[in-house]
C-alpha cells in the first residue's frame, strides 16, 4: 500500500477529495434542514469539508501507513440526516452529504453495530418475518405497550411511524397472478423484447408493505405497452448503508447487480417506484461501495424512476394520455432523494396532463425522516420538526390526498397529518381508471 | 424532452432578474444552477455605482459608462428603470428598500470596523444612510458570544476619522461611538452561534421580544441611551419573519437600529434570494438548484436543448433561448485553465481576459481594481454574445451580470446595477423573440409539452 492508497482511502476517494473544492461560504448550512431545528449538528458545513482535513491529517506520517481506518474527529457527524440538500446548494460541487455518510461509517467502523441500526438495516429480514406474521406483527408494532418496550429495549421511538406489513409478499403475489389468481395478466412469464418490457425494481417497501404501488405499476406500463419483467433481487443496501453497514450492503449490491446486470446489457430498462432505492442503484453503488466494474454501470445507466420513465415515453409521444378527470387539489412533495436523481419533478409533469388534477408543489426541503433517521429514538423529535412546515401546509389545504415518491415520506407525513399519500404511480393508475369509465358522474375526485 | 421557452443559467441576481423578467413576458422559464449563487455571500443592499469621485450613483454611472467598453455605455438607460420595476416586484414579496440612485453614497459601518459606500440598502439597513447630526453616537451592539460581530474591535476602528473619509463629507461621522455587548437570552450552553441560528430564533415573536429588552437594558447600563443616536446590530433580525422583526426592534428600542451586514452566510443576501424565488414561482417559473450543465446543443446559430447533469443519464431541455448568467469568476461563470486561457465553460463563448501574467497582481483589493475583474464576454446592446469583430456569435443567447465584460464589479460597486440592468434587457431580448419566432412543434402526437404547460397551468407554492 503506497502513502497515495492510504490518502485515498482515508479521505473517501473522490467523495472526500471534493472537500478540497470548499470555498467556506456556508451556502450549505443555509439549506441544513437538521440545523435549522436542532442544536444537536452544527451543520453540514463543520462535520463535512471542515471537519475532513482532520480525517486527512491523521493518516499521514508519523503515524504511518498502517494506521486503522480513521474515524471522524467530531461525533455530531451522526446527526446528519443523509437528506443531499447540502451537495446539491453547494456552488462548488462538494460532495457534502456523501462525504458525512461515509463519515458516519468510519465512526462505527470496527465496532459491532447497535442492535437498533443492525435491525434497520434489515428491512428484507424484517419484512420476510413480518409479512409471515402480518397480523400478529402489525398489531404489536402499533400497540403501545409493546412500542414502548420497542423503544426502550431497541431504541425506534415509540411514535416513530412505521408501516403495516403486507399479508402477502408482492413476489407471491405476483406468483398467484401467474396462475390467474388475481387476473391482471401483466407480469411476463416468457420474456418479450426491450422494447415492449420492462424490469421491475420493487425494493423492500412494494414487496412487504405495499405491493397495491407495484401492482399500480404494473397497470399503468401495462396500459402504456409494457409488460414487467420480476427477476430475483434483494433490498437494495441503502438502509444499511444509512447505518453505517457497509459491508452488508455490498453484499446486497453484488446480488442485484448480479441478478440485473444482463438485463441491462440485453437492453431493458430497470424502472422502480422507490425513489430512493433507484437512485442507490444509479449513484450509491458506485458513490458509497465503490462498486464501479461494468456490471454496476451498465445496472446504473438502465436505472429508471417510475415517474421519469413515463415522462420519457411522453416525450417521444407514447404514452396514453388518455387519463380521466379527477377533480381535485393534490399537494405534492418532491422527496430529498429524487432530488439527487437530478431529473427535475417528473409526478409534477404527469400530475399537469390529468384534467382536473391540480396539483400543489408543496416546496420543501425534507420530511425528516429520511429513510430510517427520523425512527430512531434521539431523532425522532428532530425528524417531526424539520417536516413540521409541510406537515403544516398538508393540513391547511385539508386536501383528502397527498403525494409523494418515497415510501418511508409517505408514512411519516400520513403520520404526521392523518392524510393519505399516495404513490403518483397510484395518482395515475386512479386517472386511467376514471378515463375508462366517463360515464360515472359523482366518483369521489380521489380516493382517501 | 421537456422544454422551456427560455432556460436562465445561474440563480444570482442577474439570471433571477432576467427569469422573472420573461416569467412576466408570459414565457415559461426554467431558472436551473449547479449550486446557490452569489446573493448568499452578499449584503442584499444594490451597488449600483461608487467608483471614486462620484458623489451618487447616477454620477457612478455617468462616470463609467464613458469608460471604454464598460456595460453602462449601453445599459446606462436602462438602469433606473429596472431598478425601480426590480424594487417594486421584492416589495410584492416583503422586502423594502430605502434610497435612490440620485442620493448621496454615504460611508457606512461594516463587520470588520470599516465602511463602504453605499445609497441603496434594505429597510433594516436604511438607518445608516442618514448624515450624522451634531452630538449624534452610535452604539455598536453585538450578541455576547457570536464570532461573527465583535463590537469592540469595530468600534476601536471605527474611532478612526479616517475610517469614514470617502463618503460623501468625510468629516461626517458619529460624534461618539460605543460598544456594548449583550447577552441574548438561553444562548448559554448552546454550539457555536451562528447568523442562521440567531436570525431563526428571532423569526420567534416571543424570543425577540426578550431579546430586544435585553438590548435596550444593555444599552442604557452603558448610558449609552441618552441623546440622539443609532445601534449598529449584526444583520440577524429573522429570515422568514424579518420586517415584523425590524418593526419589533424599532418599538423596543431607545434608538434607530440598522443591520450591519457579515461575512456568509448573509442574511440579507438570504432574504434578497426568497423574495427573488418567491416572484419568479409566483410568476410560474420554474427553478432547480443542483443540476450542473452538462453540455449544450446548438445548431447554426441557436441553441436548441441543454444537457442538465443527472445521477445516471443527462437530463435534456429543449429551450427557444438561453440566458448565461452564471457569473465571474468567483461564481464559476469564467474558469481559468493552465494554458492561461479563461473560457466559458457553458457555451464557450469569446472571452476577452487579460493575458495571464496579469492574473496575479500583487494587490487583489487595488482601489483601481484587478486586471482579472474586467474579464467577461462581450455583448452587443441586445445582450447577446459578439466576438472580437463584433458579430453576433449567438442568436438566441443572452449574456448577464457579472460574466459581462468590461466591469470592475468589485472597485467600481456597480455589480448589481448591472445585473439589474443587463437582466432586464435581455428579458426584453428574448421575451421578444419568443413572441416573434414560432416555437418548434412538438414532437409526435403531445398536445402540449409537460414543463410549458404546467408553467400555464400555474402551479402554485
Amino acid at each position: 500500500m503506497t502513502i497515495q492508497d492510504v490518502v485515498r482511502e482515508a479521505s473517501f476517494g473522490e467523495v472526500g477529495l471534493s472537500a478540497d473544492e470548499c470555498l467556506k461560504c456556508n451556502v450549505c448550512n443555509t439549506v441544513c434542514p437538521v440545523m435549522r431545528v436542532t442544536d444537536l449538528f452544527p451543520g453540514p458545513k463543520y462535520v463535512g469539508p471542515q471537519a475532513q482535513r482532520f480525517r486527512l491529517a491523521t493518516t499521514l506520517p508519523p503515524q504511518g501507513p498502517t494506521t486503522p481506518r480513521l474515524t471522524s474527529p467530531d461525533a455530531t457527524v451522526d446527526y446528519c440526516s443523509g437528506c443531499g440538500m447540502c451537495t446539491t446548494a453547494c456552488p462548488a460541487d462538494v460532495k457534502i452529504a456523501e462525504m458525512n455518510n461515509r463519515a458516519r461509517a468510519s465512526l462505527r467502523a470496527g465496532h459491532p453495530p447497535k442492535l437498533r441500526d443492525w435491525l434497520l438495516g434489515q428491512t428484507d429480514l424484517v419484512g420476510r418475518l413480518g409479512v409471515a406474521t402480518a397480523p400478529l406483527a402489525n398489531w404489536s408494532l402499533h400497540n403501545r405497550l409493546f412500542r414502548w418496550v420497542v423503544e426502550l429495549v431497541v431504541g425506534i421511538h415509540r411514535k416513530a411511524p412505521l408501516p403495516f406489513f403486507a399479508r402477502q409478499t408482492l413476489r407471491s403475489a405476483l406468483k398467484a397472478d401467474r396462475r390467474g389468481a388475481i387476473g391482471r395478466g401483466a407480469v411476463a412469464t416468457t420474456e418479450p423484447p426491450p422494447d415492449k418490457a420492462v424490469v421491475l425494481f420493487h425494493g423492500c417497501a412494494a414487496n412487504y408493505y405495499e405491493p397495491h404501488v407495484a401492482m399500480a405499476a404494473i397497470d399503468v406500463l401495462r396500459r402504456n405497452g409494457y409488460e414487467t419483467i420480476v427477476p430475483e433481487q434483494v433490498c437494495c443496501g441503502l438502509p444499511r448503508i444509512s447505518n453505517g453497514l457497509y459491508e452488508s450492503a455490498r453484499g446486497r449490491a453484488r446480488k442485484n447487480v448480479g441478478s440485473l446486470a444482463d438485463y441491462a446489457r440485453r437492453g431493458y430498462r430497470i424502472v422502480g417506484t422507490s425513489t430512493s432505492c433507484t437512485h442507490t442503484l444509479k449513484a450509491e453503488y458506485r458513490e458509497m461501495l465503490d462498486l464501479d466494474d461494468d456490471d454496476a454501470t451498465a445496472v446504473a445507466s438502465a436505472t429508471w424512476d417510475i415517474c421519469e420513465f413515463l415522462v420519457d415515453l411522453h416525450e417521444d409521444g407514447r404514452l396514453d394520455t388518455r387519463f380521466g378527470r379527477l377533480d381535485a387539489t393534490l399537494p405534492y412533495h418532491a422527496p430529498c432523494q429524487l432530488r439527487g436523481h437530478g431529473i427535475g419533478l417528473p409526478a409534477l409533469d404527469l400530475f399537469a396532463l390529468v384534467p382536473g388534477l391540480d396539483a400543489v408543489d408543496l416546496d420543501h426541503d425534507c420530511c425528516g425522516v429520511a429513510g430510517t433517521y427520523g425512527l430512531k429514538k434521539e431523532k425522532y423529535d428532530i425528524a417531526m420538526a424539520v417536516g413540521e412546515p409541510l406537515f403544516r401546509k398538508i393540513r391547511e389545504s385539508a386536501a383528502p390526498v397527498a403525494a409523494c415518491d418515497s415510501e418511508t415520506c409517505r408514512w411519516q407525513i400520513a403520520q404526521a397529518t392523518a392524510t393519505p399519500v399516495k404513490h403518483p404511480i397510484e395518482i395515475l393508475a386512479e386517472a386511467y381508471a376514471a378515463g375508462d369509465r366517463p360515464e360515472v358522474q359523482d366518483q369521489p375526485a380521489l380516493r382517501r | 424532452m421537456p422544454r422551456a421557452d427560455v432556460l436562465v443559467v445561474g440563480a444570482g441576481l442577474a439570471g433571477l432578474t432576467a427569469a422573472i423578467g420573461l416569467a412576466d413576458a408570459g414565457a415559461a422559464v426554467e431558472v436551473v444552477a449547479r449550486g446557490h449563487a452569489a446573493t448568499h455571500w452578499t449584503s442584499g443592499g444594490f451597488d449600483i455605482a461608487a467608483p471614486s469621485g462620484s458623489a451618487t450613483s447616477s454620477e457612478g454611472i455617468d462616470h463609467l459608462a464613458r469608460r471604454r467598453g464598460h456595460p453602462y455605455a449601453f445599459l446606462r438607460r436602462q438602469v433606473p428603470g429596472a431598478l425601480d420595476w426590480l424594487r417594486h416586484t421584492l416589495a410584492g414579496e416583503g422586502l423594502d428598500y430605502a434610497g435612490a440612485i440620485d442620493d448621496p453614497l454615504r460611508a457606512v459601518p461594516s463587520a470588520i470596523g470599516g465602511t463602504r459606500r453605499a445609497a441603496i440598502l434594505p429597510t433594516a439597513q436604511a438607518a445608516a444612510l442618514a448624515p450624522w447630526q451634531a452630538g449624534e453616537r452610535l452604539v455598536v451592539c453585538g450578541p455576547a458570544g457570536f464570532k461573527d460581530f465583535w463590537p469592540d474591535a469595530i468600534v476601536a476602528s471605527l474611532r478612526r476619522a479616517a475610517v469614514w473619509a470617502g463618503g460623501d463629507a468625510s468629516d461626517n461621522r458619529p460624534a461618539r461611538i460605543d460598544a456594548v455587548l449583550v447577552e441574548l437570552p438561553g444562548l448559554a450552553g448552546l454550539r457555536n452561534l451562528n447568523a442562521l441560528d440567531l436570525a431563526r430564533l428571532f423569526d420567534d415573536p416571543r424570543w425577540r421580544g426578550d431579546a430586544f429588552e435585553q438590548m435596550a437594558r444593555a444599552i442604557e447600563r452603558a448610558g449609552a441611551h441618552r441623546g440622539a443616536g443609532r445601534i449598529a446590530f449584526p444583520a440577524v433580525l429573522g429570515l422568514q419573519d424579518h420586517a415584523a422583526a425590524f418593526d419589533d426592534a424599532s418599538r423596543v428600542l431607545p434608538q434607530a437600529l440598522f443591520e450591519v451586514p457579515l461575512v456568509s452566510p448573509s442574511i440579507p443576501g438570504l432574504r434578497l434570494y426568497n423574495a427573488l424565488r418567491a416572484a419568479l414561482r409566483r410568476r410560474g417559473g420554474r427553478m432547480v438548484i443542483g443540476e450542473p450543465v452538462a453540455s449544450v446543443a446548438v445548431e447554426g446559430q441557436r441553441v436548441r436543448s441543454v444537457s442538465m447533469t443527472a445521477a445516471v443519464r443527462e437530463r435534456v431541455i429543449r429551450t427557444n433561448g438561453l440566458v448565461l448568467a452564471t457569473g465571474g469568476i468567483a461564481g464559476g461563470g469564467l474558469v481559468g485553465l493552465a494554458d492561461g486561457r479563461l473560457v466559458d465553460p457553458i457555451l464557450d463563448l469569446p472571452v476577452e481576459a487579460p493575458p495571464p501574467e496579469q492574473w496575479l497582481a500583487d494587490d487583489a483589493f487595488d482601489p483601481a481594481g484587478h486586471p482579472l475583474e474586467a474579464a467577461g464576454i462581450r455583448t452587443d446592446g441586445e445582450m447577446r454574445p459578439v466576438d472580437a469583430s463584433g458579430s453576433v456569435v449567438l442568436e438566441n443567447v443572452v449574456v448577464v451580470g457579472s460574466t459581462l465584460a468590461g466591469q470592475h464589479y468589485l472597485s467600481e460597486r456597480c455589480g448589481d446595477g448591472v445585473a439589474i440592468a443587463s437582466g432586464q434587457r435581455a428579458a426584453a431580448t428574448l421575451g421578444a423573440a419568443k413572441s416573434g419566432a414560432a416555437a418548434d412543434p412538438p414532437r409526435g402526437d403531445i398536445a402540449a409539452p409537460p414543463a410549458a404547460r404546467r408553467q400555464r397551468a400555474g402551479v402554485r407554492r
